[in-house]
């Protein structure tokens, strides 16, 4: 009888206490790993969420980002998916950067690495044209691609990245061919751009938004316009259905408990729905878009079988 | 234009903001003046924590830094032949020589006021030159820039005196290990041995830590234990007493500012480029050129100007085009980001206060650096040398460590470090001249990627390097620095010979 007492007591007091731990989530600080150094486009994105995530968290939540830079932010999300799925390591994702890392190379980590909590950021490709080109709208873009196939150079901020894989399709699509000259990141892309050594390239909307003056814009790669430049048609309204963009969001690693899990996406959402949040990332020049769990997961997939797809086709390395 | 840069001043002058410059000015020489901290680890540092900072507080302490530390730089390259930083290895030449000679508060005097007046001379180009001189930046394509940077090594290599074929076998080392990390255009990896921690390529930072810092050290700790320099032998006066014997500077200040403004536009060459050129040039012009390299005081004032001239110009590219002239303006980008400033031409119309007010900053900065950064040095710094070698020796490596720890937070970059010092003492035993390897490193991967974008753009028609104006001036530039001095030398002799017929 004593024996089942003390029993009880014992399963109680543990029941007790895993629903302490549970109430209580986050106990301690949680880690936010970032693949890039302190002051680039996914540092800000992951430093202006902190504080919000903090406040829907609630019971004294708090962040600490932390900045493992390198290798195209492979070091960072190779980190994340190997940390404790226990709530306390979370870390920045991008889209389709991350998938494609592990289709031209070897990655200490899968699709299946993670468990996906929300993309906040989508932002959009647009396709741009130097002013000195004479191309200034997306018909004799079009048509000067299929005079003379290759003769119009492309700059972009890399190869594997969403603006190569916004060409791609776009190749496919209006059946043309380009030269692809992938600069070290978009600024220099843009340079080379207004400079005229290069004819068009294709950027991110929140990277010309303070260009337009210098630069022809000839369309936005969403399926409605963007809030950004409101008067850009989409590519869609000129009879061309490309949608393509950079995505930037938050994962775990795989294996998260449940009610953690819950916690984190109860947050993201209330996040995403917060006008002081969205002014921030307006600020900052981020276009919101935030999906959160299963449909993020699917977003990854998708975009790791296109990347999959344009790599059996044509290999870039 | 101009009126919203008078409207900015009264900011500048706000307690907070002005302290900010004061204290960034002091901490970038304390952090140039240490071998292994850099003025690009300093702000980066820096950065996450200016999020709660008001916008002119943050960038007040960075434009501080930056001036700073490219000054500091110049302490330890004076005072051990070790440059603080990697445009600080041009001022080694002559400095150390000036202090062997018991000069060495002198050299730190001229040290400190070509610094700052290359600094004032940046500021007010990028206060009012900054939207043309973004003009000049366009000129320079993939092609161009190739040529810069082949123009560059060709001057190092073939400038700089001593065996030129010694100075290409040191140049290739620096362009070899600039080969390191993933291709520049495809990704794939080359030599990393499937390190992610290689991925990116080895440092600069790393690099010149391990050459330049460990030699020296291992030189100090081999001579048996004595007192160091005494404090007459090191030759501190006042500043103005100084200023006076630096009178027929001017021309080696105006030359080095242009320079300095100049390379800081052009991306991605930076500090140590300019510095060698200044050098170069200063020493072509020069009346006994002899005399460099043995402790010629304008030799100091010609790379100091300089390094400190392309701070504030390599933030036009960055303010007005988003593309940052050195890795420090890099850095400092990320920070203006952080503020939700977006460079670019509406950066100007959206934040002339805090725009102007940074520009504001620079200049004062620059300004600020010869009322502290003369004192602080001589008196304190200077002091370094009367330290038993034992245990300077020791204080360097420590703070060689540290510093190379902390750019990335691994182990990895410091057995690199380690590596590195291995390959410098041997070279300075060999007498392989080491700036070449800087400069190889630096330029290499620039040379590489703009050469394989410019051919990219040709569609492989390797006469798309000759296509226009800026290529072909770049070349005829590269072509006199390779034969010009042979030239000269023949013409000298075949004078010579005629006198003596």
């Amino acid at each position: 009888m004593l024996k089942l007492i003390q029993k009880g007591a014992l399963a109680g007091a543990m029941i007790l206490a895993a629903g302490a731990a549970l109430a209580e989530y986050p106990e301690k600080p949680i880690e936010v790993i970032v693949g890039y150094s302190a002051g680039g486009g996914t540092d800000v994105m992951a430093r202006t969420a902190a504080p919000f995530i903090e406040k829907y968290l609630g019971s004294g939540a708090s962040l600490v980002v932390k900045n493992m830079p390198g290798a195209s932010g492979q070091i960072g999300v190779t980190e994340v998916a190997g940390a404790k799925p226990d709530g306390y390591t979370i870390g920045t994702f991008n889209l389709p950067g991350m998938m494609a890392r592990t289709i031209d190379r070897e990655a200490g980590y899968d699709r299946e690495s993670f468990t996906y909590l929300a993309n906040v950021v989508n932002d959009p490709n647009v396709i741009v044209t130097s002013k000195g080109s004479g191309l200034d709208t997306m018909e004799k873009l079009i048509a000067a691609a299929k005079e003379d196939p290759g003769a119009i150079t492309v700059g972009m901020s890399s190869l594997g990245g969403d603006d190569h894989f916004a060409l791609i399709k776009l190749e496919g699509l209006t059946e043309t061919e380009f030269t692809i000259v992938p600069f070290k990141g978009s600024a220099p892309a843009r340079t080379a751009l207004m400079g005229g050594h290069v004819a068009m390239g294709i950027l991110n909307i929140s990277e010309v938004a303070s260009f337009q003056d210098e630069l022809n814009v000839l369309g936005v790669a969403t399926e409605e316009r963007s809030d950004f430049a409101p008067d850009l048609p989409t590519f869609r309204e000129q009879g061309i259905d490309l949608i393509n963009g950079s995505m930037r969001g938050f994962v775990a690693p795989a294996g998260l408990p449940e009610d953690v899990v819950a916690k984190l996406d109860d947050a993201f959402e209330q996040m995403a729905g917060d006008p002081e949040f969205l002014k921030a990332m307006a600020d900052t020049a981020n276009p919101i878009e935030v999906v959160t769990g299963d449909d993020f997961k699917q977003l990854t997939s998708d975009l790791y079988d296109l990347a999959n797809k344009v790599w059996q086709e044509t290999p870039w390395n | 234009m101009y009126s919203d840069l008078l409207n900015a001043l009264p900011e500048v002058f706000g307690l907070a903001n002005f302290l900010a410059v004061i204290i960034g000015v002091i901490a970038g020489i304390v952090v140039g003046a240490m071998p292994g901290l850099s003025a690009t680890m300093a702000i980066s540092v820096l950065v996450p924590f200016t999020f709660g900072l008001e916008p002119l507080v943050a960038l007040g302490l960075m434009a501080g830094i930056y001036n700073g530390a490219m000054y500091g730089g110049a302490i330890p390259a004076v005072l051990l032949r070790i440059p603080g930083t990697p445009a600080a290895v041009a001022t080694t030449f002559d400095g150390y020589p000036m202090a062997q000679k018991g000069e060495g508060g002198f050299a730190l005097q001229v040290a400190v006021v070509s610094s700052s007046i290359g600094g004032i001379a940046s500021a007010f180009a990028l206060m009012l030159l900054a939207p043309p001189l973004s003009r000049v930046t366009l000129l320079f394509g993939p092609a161009e820039v190739f040529w810069v940077a082949v123009f560059g090594l060709a001057s190092i290599i073939f400038l700089l005196g001593g065996s030129p074929v010694k100075g290409l076998i040191s140049a290739c080392f620096g362009v070899f290990v600039s080969v390191i990390g993933s291709d520049p255009i495809f990704g794939s990896d080359r030599f990393t041995f499937g390190k992610l921690e290689l991925l990116d390529g080895i440092s600069i930072v790393i690099l010149l830590v391990g050459l330049y810092a460990l030699p020296p050290v291992i030189d100090l700790l081999e001579t048996p234990l004595k007192t160091g320099v005494s404090e007459d032998k090191l030759g501190t006066e006042p500043i103005w007493k100084a200023l006076p014997r630096m009178k027929g500077f001017w021309k080696t200040w105006l030359r080095g500012s242009f320079i300095g403004i100049w390379i800081g536009i052009l991306p991605g060459a930076g500090g140590s480029m300019a510095a060698f050129m200044s050098y170069n040039e200063a020493r072509r012009a020069s009346k006994h050129p002899e005399r460099w390299g043995e402790g010629e005081a304008e030799g100091v004032a010609a790379a100091e100007t300089a390094n400190n001239a392309d701070t504030a110009s390599a933030l036009i590219p960055a303010l007005t085009l988003g593309i940052p002239g050195t890795a420090v303006a890099a850095v400092m980008l990320g920070g203006l980001l952080v503020h939700g400033l977006q460079p670019g031409p509406m950066l100007f119309r959206d934040n002339p206060d805090v725009v102007f007010g940074f520009m504001w900053q620079f200049l004062f900065g620059a300004i600020l650096l010869v009322l502290l950064g003369g004192s602080l040095a001589t008196n304190s710094f200077a002091r370094l040398l009367n330290l038993p070698r034992p245990l300077l020796g020791s204080i360097i490596i420590v703070l060689m460590l540290i510093g190379v720890y902390s750019i990335h937070g691994r182990m990895f970059d410091v057995y690199l470090m380690l590596g590195f010092g291995a390959v410098g003492w041997v070279m300075d035993k060999l007498k392989f001249p080491l700036p070449p390897v800087v400069l190889g490193l630096i330029l290499g991967a620039f040379a590489e990627e703009n050469l394989r974008l410019a051919l990219r753009i040709g569609r492989g028609d390797w006469s798309v390097l000759f296509r226009n104006t800026t290529s072909l001036v770049l070349v005829a530039l590269t072509i006199a620095v390779i034969v010009g001095p042979g030239l000269k030398q023949r013409i000298l002799d075949a004078r010579k010979a005629r006198r003596q017929a």
